[in-house]
């Protein structure tokens, strides 16, 4: 879906240039959700920029669907979320989406439905919409940002911090609307540093670090970072290990007695729990994590 | 480009702080037209009411973020631009029937008032007025939209303050230096830049035809030919790595 091949982009002149992208290639298939992680500076803006067709790559090219990004047919099936909504703040909520509703070619006859649906989809409802955006939260504002972004359903999303300054209920919220667009079966490209998020709705995690790609890691299928630990009683351990060798998991004693092992997915996780009931292990905990702190860290393996 | 029109108007019109500014300027303007006795120049002379609504047309959105938002919609650049351009001249014509309004509105009140001599506002004279504010709105808003293309906040203003002393300058100096040649040339560059047209006349239709109505048109084509192009180039980041 989309192909970034040897892109370099370099800002500034003469004596004052900053190299941002240093040749990157990358390419994100139909239908995955692919997260870009890596500390201040890396890059990621850059690329997305790149990706959105406002900025052009010095040298390389950015192709979404075999046309370049700026194409209208692409911008047709867009759906982008800045990391802060700068729109006209005298705009109220309604008027915000009612405007983005007919940029991105609704039918003008289906606005107020449209408007209402998509802003109760993230938790903005009745008087809130009929508010300056000027009176918004942050929270509120990228609720709302959200919003405007899953207009028409777009098969192509960019998100940029789309969770950011949102209080917990407001993260599930934008959480459950990318995994919804997910299951739609949208390409998403979402940029964050909130790794649990990341963690828990990519596919895929890109480490950029000074403009380069530094690892691509799986978060599911065969190739996955993904890793399980079980918390069982700590005298059950051996009955655990045994239980789960009978399925085929190789699991590893941690020093706290917690059982790990590689993952797919989270039915794998289920798997291993189920095992352990019918062993009668009692299960204290249970957890999947891809550490993306632990890369992040180290770099994304840099 | 319909909706750009739509969400020019709605940013100007919708901002309390400039709606006032605007309504001062509306009344200041009809109050002058109201007691002149050449309404028709008072209403083309509203120099500071088109400075606020067209400055900044472009660039204030590359700044604030809004502007990559609506271009990551399927939009051609030059909609959006043109978009733009035609709201300023929206809003402005807004602005003018609005004065005109207050004009004949006081021309009635302030004679009673104040014991003035009433002499009426012809109608035909505030239209004119009115189109020749218009016309002459034309072209400024070309040249603000040219400026705000690449340059940043409300730069654009003052590229449009520095481009008509250049334009006044240059032939004056030329003339001290001794350069008859660098004198003609500022002073072809002025009248093609910026041409003064009598629209009075032209509105009445004497000299429609003229050299200055013909430089005026070319100078609106080419501002915004220009203004397309660089805008069409011009990459936008929307943030910071």
């Amino acid at each position: 879906m989309i192909v970034v091949s040897e892109v370099s982009k370099t800002y500034g002149r003469f004596g004052r240039r900053a190299q941002a992208l240093a040749g990157i290639s990358l390419e994100v298939r139909r239908g995955e959700t692919v997260g870009l992680i890596g500390p201040n500076g890396a890059g990621k803006t850059t690329l997305l920029s790149c990706l959105l067709g406002f900025l052009r790559p010095d040298r390389g090219t950015v192709r979404v669907a075999g046309l370049p990004p700026d194409d209208l047919a692409i911008r047709a099936m867009t759906g982008y979320m800045p990391e802060r909504l700068g729109f006209d703040r005298d705009l109220t909520g309604a008027a915000f989406l009612s405007h983005h509703w007919r940029l991105a070619g609704g039918d003008p006859r289906e606005t107020a439905r449209e408007v209402a649906a998509a802003a109760a989809r993230v938790g903005l409802e009745g008087g809130v919409l009929l508010r300056r955006l000027a009176g918004y939260s942050r929270g509120m504002l990228q609720r709302i940002g959200v919003a405007q972004a899953m207009l028409r359903d777009p098969m192509l999303l960019f998100l940029d911090e789309p969770a950011s300054g949102t209080d917990p209920l407001g993260v599930a919220v934008v959480r459950d609307r990318i995994l919804e667009a997910k299951a739609r079966g949208a390409t998403i490209v979402l940029n964050s540093h909130q790794l649990p998020e990341v963690e828990r709705v990519c596919d895929r995690v890109v480490f950029l670090s000074g403009g380069r790609v530094t690892q691509s890691q799986a978060l599911r299928g065969p190739a996955s970072a993904r890793r399980a630990s079980i918390r069982v009683p700590a005298d059950r351990v051996a009955a655990a290990s045994a239980a789960l060798s009978r399925e085929g998991v190789a699991a590893q004693t941690m020093p706290d007695g917690t059982l790990a092992f590689p993952i797919a997915g989270e039915e794998d996780l289920a798997r291993a729990v189920k095992a352990l009931a019918l062993a009668d292990v009692p299960v204290l905990d249970a957890r999947s994590t891809a550490d993306l702190e632990d890369m992040f860290r180290a770099g994304g393996g840099a | 480009m319909i909706e750009m029109v739509r969400r020019f108007l709605r940013q100007r019109f919708g901002s309390p702080a400039m709606a006032t500014a605007l309504g001062v300027l509306a009344l200041l303007t009809a109050i002058q037209a109201a007691v002149s006795p050449d309404a028709e120049r008072a209403l083309a002379t509203g120099f500071l009411s088109i400075v606020l609504i067209a400055a900044g047309s472009v660039s204030r959105d590359a700044s604030s973020g809004a502007l990559q938002m609506i271009l990551a919609r399927p939009i051609r650049r030059t909609s959006y631009l043109f978009g733009r351009y035609v709201g300023i001249l929206a809003a402005y014509g807004a602005f003018l029937v609005g004065t005109c309004g207050l004009t004949v509105m006081l021309a009635t009140v302030l004679p009673r008032t104040f014991g003035m001599a009433s002499g009426g506002i012809p109608a035909a004279a505030l239209a004119r007025g009115m189109a020749a504010a218009l016309l002459n709105a034309s072209l400024f808003a070309s040249i603000l939209l040219f400026f705000s293309t690449f340059l940043r906040g409300y730069a654009d203003v003052l590229g449009y303050i520095l481009l008509s002393i250049a334009l006044q300058v240059v032939p004056g100096l030329a003339r001290t230096l001794h350069k008859p040649w660098l004198a003609t040339a500022g002073d072809e560059l002025r009248h093609n830049v910026l041409p003064e047209v009598e629209w009075s006349e032209v509105l009445q239709g004497r000299h429609a035809l003229a050299e200055p109505t013909g430089q005026f048109v070319l100078a609106v084509v080419i501002f915004l030919t220009l203004a397309a192009l660089i805008f069409s180039r011009r990459e936008f980041s929307y943030g910071r790595d």
